[in-house]
């Protein structure tokens, strides 16, 4: 049945225009070699304890020490290869930090930005209690162990610039821009569940039966349940 | 599908999926950019594309993917509603009140409900076909869509019944305003 919502509705979503040459723009950038930070992952250098990761580090030589948390570094250097590539939205390896109580708790507040998102420096002094340290927060971020891990990337300065990174900016940038094109809830149309993006199961939907969601709360409200291996969750 | 074939279809179908892009994100640059991530996207997977899809599904399962994730990021609907106020301040010209008043009544609209009520209503889609593109069933488009108009009319009613006052509609002037409450939930027509 007709009414005047549905003229209302049709009458306004008629009216947006494409800018003319979208198409052209978005082929030419789909030609466009993507650059891919996947190759990136033999520069990294893991060091973990049998308890979790101790340290990553970032260099042109690097292998992973056989230590005796090798299985942990192992598991690292996987979740990183596929975060990397844009499989993975979150790290389920453990970390073994052994810090000053302020870093850990700026380390703590950092690891809680999502995925995709950013915060500042100030913001993060301000959530741990000490609204005038932002720039200590920026020194206990600098020295973060584990980067990547604890994304320190995701804090940038007040003001929208990049500021520091310790892996250089043209690396903040690309992983900013990686986060930025991932999404991070899929669903899959046939099993109507909904994982984060690096659960095991969702490594196994097909390209044709993802679907992206933007809360739980939205893939609940039209028939998704969440995954019970990976436990997606809001806020 | 080869590159000549992709073009022509993204050509087909570029202002239509600029239009949903828009209407969701409420900016061109970011509706212009969707676009681009979701052709981007199908481009380099054109190679799977398997005919048994509608290309339309295909290229929308695409976009709206796009278009949620970008949602998610915009923490607060006070964000979003901001925006699209600004967007509307700059864009509209004024005498247009009624496409900002439905442009705030749509911000109030769940998110899946909004993305649905975009497809249906710039192209015409069917239940099936909205279905298909967000893998959900027939049953829940119907009610999304039920629930999102319900939330735009009830949105918009009081917007309608002063409206209908100030045209002079002198059956509605004062003292009958229990009535007039009552009115405002029938068509127009």
């Amino acid at each position: 049945m007709m009414d005047w919502i549905d003229d209302a509705l049709a009458a306004h979503f008629d009216t947006a225009l494409a800018p003319a040459g979208l198409v052209q723009r978005a082929l030419r950038h789909a030609r466009r070699r993507q650059v891919t930070l996947d190759r990136l992952i033999d520069r990294f250098h893991i060091e973990a304890t049998a308890r979790g990761v101790r340290r990553i580090g970032f260099g042109r030589r690097g292998r992973a020490k056989a230590e005796p948390g090798g299985a942990h570094a192992e598991r690292a250097r996987q979740e990183l290869t596929e975060y990397l590539a844009g499989r993975r939205t979150f790290f389920s390896v453990p970390v073994d930090l052994d810090l000053p109580d302020f870093q850990s708790r700026v380390l703590a507040e950092a690891s809680r930005i999502p995925f995709g998102d950013v915060t500042s420096y100030a913001a993060i002094a301000a959530r741990i209690g000490h609204p005038r340290a932002a720039r200590a927060v920026g020194n206990a971020l600098g020295a973060n162990p584990v980067p990547i891990i604890v994304p320190c990337h995701r804090v940038v300065r007040g003001d929208g610039t990049w500021g520091h990174y310790a892996f250089g900016p043209k690396l903040k940038t690309a992983l900013l821009s990686l986060e930025r094109s991932v999404p991070t809830l899929i669903g899959c149309t046939s099993t109507r569940i909904v994982c984060r993006r690096g659960c095991r199961h969702e490594q196994r939907i097909g390209e044709d039966r993802r679907v992206a969601f933007a809360s739980v709360a939205d893939a609940r409200s039209v028939g998704y349940r969440p995954c019970q291996v990976c436990r997606p969750r809001d806020g | 599908m080869d590159e000549p074939d992709f073009t022509k279809l993204a050509e087909a179908y570029a202002s239509r999926l600029y239009a949903v892009a828009y209407r969701l994100l409420g900016s061109r640059a970011d509706a212009e950019d969707a676009v681009q991530r979701a052709l981007t996207k199908c481009f380099a997977a054109r190679a799977d594309y398997s005919p048994r899809w509608a290309a339309s599904t295909w290229l929308y399962r695409a976009l709206t993917n796009v278009c949620i994730d970008e949602l998610r990021r915009r923490r607060t609907a006070v964000t979003a509603q901001a925006e699209i106020a600004r967007e509307a301040a700059t864009e509209k010209p004024a005498g247009a009140p009624e496409r900002v008043d439905l442009e705030r009544a749509l911000a109030r609209v769940p998110r899946e409900a909004r993305l649905l009520l975009a497809l249906r209503y710039v192209d015409g889609l069917s239940y099936g076909e909205l279905a298909r593109i967000r893998g959900i069933s027939v049953n829940t488009v119907k009610s999304q869509l039920a629930r999102g108009k319900s939330i735009v009319r009830a949105t918009l009613g009081p917007g309608q019944r002063t409206r209908r006052r100030a045209a002079g509609d002198e059956e509605r002037s004062s003292g009958r305003t229990g009535r007039t409450a009552g009115g405002t939930k029938e068509p127009r027509k």
